[in-house]
């Protein structure tokens, strides 16, 4: 089971990832050439808001904690992180960071929790079937599909459901998360229209990882087809339903939920270009809307939004694997 | 002297690997290459992309076969400059990654430690950081103007796979005897790097550098889709950009969009063909288990 060691050395490593993210996440703007500030100065000046002038300088320097020397700024950044505040929103300004990303995370969660649960547990049923029934036409038919599909951008996939299903048949709607005039309430008629809005964007991540896991656990599940416990029960004369169930599946399935978390930071990747794509107002949006209007405060917030979330559910899925898998013991020799 | 050479080309023609998909792969990729190369010494880039040389929003015709895009200029004629262009950012990311990669891989591997500690806890930080939002973070500081800008920041972390699977392979080769028997003889590390373990890694640090030049490829389509993409030139990413800004697809302009993004399959495709044909010569086993 868990060793102590094992824990304490994977929330170092954690500890020091994230260390490493925050302060990359300062570094960055930091490095990079050209004063933040002065290019939204002379964008404001281009539309004629303001007369760039000195003092705006530095009121905005003092106010986005870009003052002082490199050390003082850094112990400030880490002191408003502490208190979890993310700075202000440039492009929306008395808005702070943490609030926009607030009203922006639920549709994220929502379109990728379904989307990713779902494509996991039907995808890996799928993959289970194909690998099991092999030479079976079906298999035939299946196993190259879901490797096309594993390959494919979802970005990609999301434009062709754009044209397919939006453009063409005009089934569903072409981007936005709720139709003109819908408030968030709980009736029926709100679940129906965000369902009917999510359906795309849903099924673009939702395609892609249905070919993923298929193409994984198919691989995972000829390889247990070898191994000596199968041979076993298949000469105790077990139903061969029974053995994939309860032999082959449940062995296959333990390097699925490690499979998962490595690839929890594509899924994510692949789910912010496809809301970009979509319109969908969560994230994904909300980076390509602080890109565009070059808003750095929310680009960096939303930056260690992403990769605090992702680091943290690594480390929950590789803490709650030895629970599942009484095999695995990690820190011993 | 005639028949000397003819029997030298026979023996390296029969040294190299019989596969279909790796030489598919390969001739896919050359045919792409000459073609635009030899196009774009035809027509300079700066006439494929200036605006308003073709009528607008013209769907397929024999004179445009892709047709044109808002802007008046012609789809199929930004293709190769496309082509050519994202090859190169991935060329050189591959390049940068593989040998970085190998590198550090090297060094953690062989010399174990403390140097083994740091360079692995580099390698695994930058495995498991989602990196596309690192990405496009860094492309919205730096205003990216050339295509070896997109290189290089592509390059930051595409060194982390190859590193891995190279400090593995050390790891599992440096226990063997031949490396025992040439620490006995007295030949320096350098030595053993390079004369004994270089030879066995040659075919890993292929397979290496055609996984990132895919990655590279796809990443620059994605970064570039946000506008972040090397603003005076075209890459596919770039086109991609073009075409969603002037909001092609609800407008039904479907030849600008899915141009770019067939040339983009068809790319990925060979790289994809040339990287499995060349797993299944360096790991035979893999042709039996299916892949």
């Amino acid at each position: 089971m868990l060793s102590w060691q094992y824990v304490v050395k994977r929330m170092i490593s954690y500890g020091v990832v994230m260390w490493l993210a925050v302060t990359i996440n300062f570094m960055i703007p930091r490095l990079a050439p050209g004063n933040p500030i002065q290019t939204i100065m002379s964008r404001f000046m281009a539309y004629g808001v303001v007369q760039g002038n000195q003092e705006i300088v530095e009121e905005y320097a003092r106010r986005f904690g870009l003052d002082g020397d490199l050390f003082t700024q850094y112990i400030s950044y880490l002191r408003e992180l502490f208190s979890g505040r993310l700075g202000m929103s440039i492009t929306s300004f008395p808005t702070s960071v943490e609030e926009l990303i607030v009203r922006a995370l639920p549709w994220t969660m929502f379109l990728l929790s379904i989307a990713t649960l779902v494509g996991w547990i039907v995808g890996n049923l799928l993959g289970a079937i194909v690998g099991w029934s092999r030479s079976s036409k079906i298999a035939a038919i299946i196993g190259p599909i879901a490797w096309i599909l594993s390959q494919i951008p979802y970005y990609i996939m999301a434009l062709v459901l754009i044209f397919v299903f939006a453009y063409s048949l005009e089934i569903f709607p072409l981007g936005g998360a709720l139709s003109r005039g819908m408030t968030p309430n709980l009736s029926w008629e709100f679940v129906y229209d965000a369902l009917w809005h999510a359906a795309l964007p849903m099924l673009s991540i939702l395609i892609g990882s249905i070919g993923w896991s298929v193409v994984s656990m198919r691989a995972l599940i000829s390889n247990v087809l070898g191994e000596d416990y199968i041979m076993m029960a298949k000469a105790k004369g077990l139903k061969s339903s029974y053995i994939m169930t309860r032999y082959a599946l449940k062995n296959a399935l333990l390097p699925q939920v490690t499979a998962l978390a490595l690839s929890l930071g594509n899924i994510l990747s692949g789910a912010i270009l496809a809301e970009i794509v979509f319109a969908y107002p969560g994230l994904g949006w909300l980076l390509w809307t602080s890109v565009t209007g070059l808003d750095y405060p929310m680009i960096q917030g939303i930056l260690l939004l992403i990769i605090f979330s992702v680091c943290t559910a690594a480390l929950l899925i590789d803490l709650l694997y030895p629970l599942i898998d009484p095999r695995i013991r990690y820190g011993r020799r | 002297m005639k028949a000397a050479s003819l029997s030298t080309v026979k023996t390296i023609a029969s040294r190299l690997p019989r596969n279909l998909k790796l030489w598919t792969g390969i001739i896919m990729f050359l045919g792409t290459c000459i073609i635009s190369f030899a196009y774009l010494s035809l027509v300079p880039p700066h006439r494929i992309v200036r605006p308003g040389l073709a009528p607008p929003n013209k769907p397929p015709s024999p004179s445009h076969p892709l047709g044109t895009d808002s802007l008046g200029r012609d789809v199929l004629a930004q293709l190769p400059l496309c082509a050519m262009n994202s090859l190169q950012i991935g060329l050189i990311v591959a390049l940068i990654g593989t040998v970085i990669g190998a590198i550090i891989g090297f060094c953690a591997g062989y010399n174990g430690g403390v140097i083994d500690l740091v360079l692995r806890g580099a390698t695994d930080t930058f495995i498991t950081i989602p990196m596309l939002p690192i990405l496009i973070t860094l492309a919205s500081f730096m205003r990216v103007v050339h295509i070896w800008m997109t290189a290089l920041i592509l390059a930051i972390p595409s060194w982390a796979w190859p590193a891995r699977q190279i400090r593995a392979q050390v790891l599992s080769l440096k226990e063997r005897e031949f490396i025992y028997m040439s620490r006995l003889s007295g030949m320096s590390s350098a030595e053993i790097i390079f004369k004994d373990l270089m030879p066995h890694m040659l075919q890993y640090m292929g397979a290496n550098f055609i996984f990132a030049f895919i990655w590279a490829i796809l990443a620059e389509a994605g970064i570039s889709m946000l506008g972040l993409g090397p603003q005076h030139t075209m890459t596919i990413g770039m086109m991609i950009y073009w075409a969603m800004s002037y909001v092609a697809l609800v407008r039904g302009l479907w030849w600008w969009i899915f141009s770019p993004i067939l040339l983009l399959i068809w790319i990925i495709a060979f790289l994809y063909l040339t990287h499995t044909g060349l797993d299944e010569v360096i790991n035979p086993r893999l042709r039996r288990q299916g892949g």
